[in-house]
């Protein structure tokens, strides 16, 4: 996951299809990430999101359209695939 | 990690496997098919399926989105690739994918600006960036990456972006799993639901697997216990005689799912009265295009494609293996003529292909001792 983090931030090299870990493409296998956000720009609409278990760290972590879960704010969780949050995982029970 | 840890415990999974081995009729043969792509890579990559008793089998259905695209979309791609000064951009397992005439990487190596991108934005920032070129997305998936599809799609035209386009080759559930259930080679005692998909479309939409066939579903999760769990709660539906929809992943998937994302899905999304699968042949109102409200973003309007027909290699076993009627071991040309390094069929192509799978978790054809 963390190389497709960087990735997000980093432009890809097209040369080179691995795509996630394990030559995993966890956007065409249906994978969805549990997310952190970290913060909000409003006007372009998107939130940087860090792995849920992970603490913020330059270089990792992704842009992503929170549209389909509301308005979200620093430190909420959220399900993401194909940086859209498809849920937003403390409203539907997650663990503490 | 939290959202993680907690669903790979050694302990939990031994006691979970020590319920199955009870719950199990002796003499009694359960075939369960996990419908969902990325349920076949975690059964693989974490041996789940050595946990069950061997008169428990796993058949690995159609849920792989690279899995499914026929080679003539493949081939419609690679010609919208060459057209001059277009970016194509596509998912990274599609880049592999073979249509009749090679592989999207195979048209980057003769030129055409292919890239593999992670999400649909990442697609329209190129298009932002690059101005004076023709942008397209290749979109694949189901439900779940389908929104992601849409909300891009939104923004392109918000923002007036007009070089950006999409070739839309999302797919839907629902029509192939009726299509798998009204098949008279295939016999299944209940259904691992997709998780993600779920996420979206909630758990409505399968109800006619257990009202129309008399199925158990139970939606599950990716982590090895989810799918544990998610067999034990098959197993005691058909020993308590009940049939219904049960949700095992109620952490991430609200029953009626995503009412936002499906309300995009029906704004920029139209059903295709056909669309074809491999392997499974046509398959009506399975897939979706652009409604007329976003035709003018349609790469399929925008430029011409070939839109040929392409049958799948001789060889190649793909259809029989995504209906769960043959193990990816079981094809003649898997592991030898076919593998990841130089696929023949797309379920060797994608690591949530049942043969990518097999291969690469070194799951061949063992004996098991029958309970």
């Amino acid at each position: 996951m963390t190389a497709r983090l960087e990735s997000a931030i980093v432009p890809p090299d097209p040369g080179v299809p691995p795509c996630g870990p394990d030559d995993h493409c966890i956007t065409c296998g249906d994978v969805a990430v549990a997310m952190r956000v970290e913060r909000v720009d409003a006007a372009a609409r998107l939130a940087w999101c860090v792995p849920a278990g992970a603490a913020a760290a330059p270089g990792v972590g992704e842009w992503v359209d929170p549209e389909l879960v509301g308005a979200v704010r620093p430190g909420d969780v959220v399900l993401v695939h194909a940086a859209t949050a498809l849920a937003r995982l403390d409203a539907v029970g997650a663990p503490a | 990690m939290r959202f993680v840890d907690e669903f790979r415990n050694p302990e939990l999974g031994r006691a979970l496997a020590g319920e199955i081995l009870a719950t199990v009729e002796t003499g009694r043969h359960y075939k369960i098919m996990e419908v969902c792509g990325g349920h076949t890579h975690s059964i693989y990559k974490y041996g789940v399926d050595d946990l069950l008793p061997a008169n428990v089998e796993l058949v690995h259905g159609p849920g792989c989105p690279v899995c499914v695209i026929p080679m003539g979309r493949v081939d419609d791609g690679i010609a919208i690739a060459h057209e001059p000064d277009v970016i194509f951009t596509c998912f990274g397992d599609m880049l592999r994918v073979p249509g009749a005439n090679g592989t999207l990487l195979d048209a980057k190596a003769e030129g055409a600006d292919v890239r593999m991108v992670y999400s649909p934005l990442d697609a329209l920032r190129i298009a932002r960036d690059n101005p004076d070129r023709p942008v397209v997305f290749y979109a694949i998936g189901f439900e779940t990456t389908a929104p992601s599809t849409a909300l891009t799609l939104k923004r392109a035209k918000a923002e007036g972006i007009t070089n950006f386009s999409c070739m839309c080759n999302h797919v839907t559930i629902v029509p192939p799993l009726r299509a798998l259930l009204d098949s008279p080679d295939l016999r299944l005692d209940g259904f691992i639901g997709p998780g993600h998909v779920a996420t979206v479309v909630g758990g409505r939409p399968f109800e006619f697997i257990p009202a129309d066939y008399g199925r158990p579903v139970v939606i599950s999760g990716f982590e090895p216990l989810d799918l544990l769990q998610s067999v034990q709660m098959i197993l005691r539906q058909l020993g308590d005689g009940r049939c219904e929809v049960e949700n095992q992943y109620a952490r991430v998937v609200p029953y009626e799912g995503n009412m936002a994302a499906l309300k995009v899905m029906s704004e920029v999304f139209e059903l295709r009265p056909h669309f074809e699968w491999r392997g499974l042949g046509f398959i009506s109102q399975s897939a979706l295009r652009l409604s007329d409200a976003y035709r003018d973003l349609d790469a399929e309007v925008r430029y011409q494609v070939p839109g040929v027909r392409v049958a799948d290699p001789k060889a190649c076993q793909c259809g029989e293996v995504l209906k769960g009627v043959i193990k990816p071991w079981e094809c003649k040309v898997f592991g030898s003529a076919c593998t990841p390094e130089h696929a023949i069929g797309t379920c060797m192509v994608s690591p949530e292909g049942a043969c990518a799978a097999y291969y690469n978790y070194g799951r061949f054809a063992r004996d098991r001792e029958v309970v």
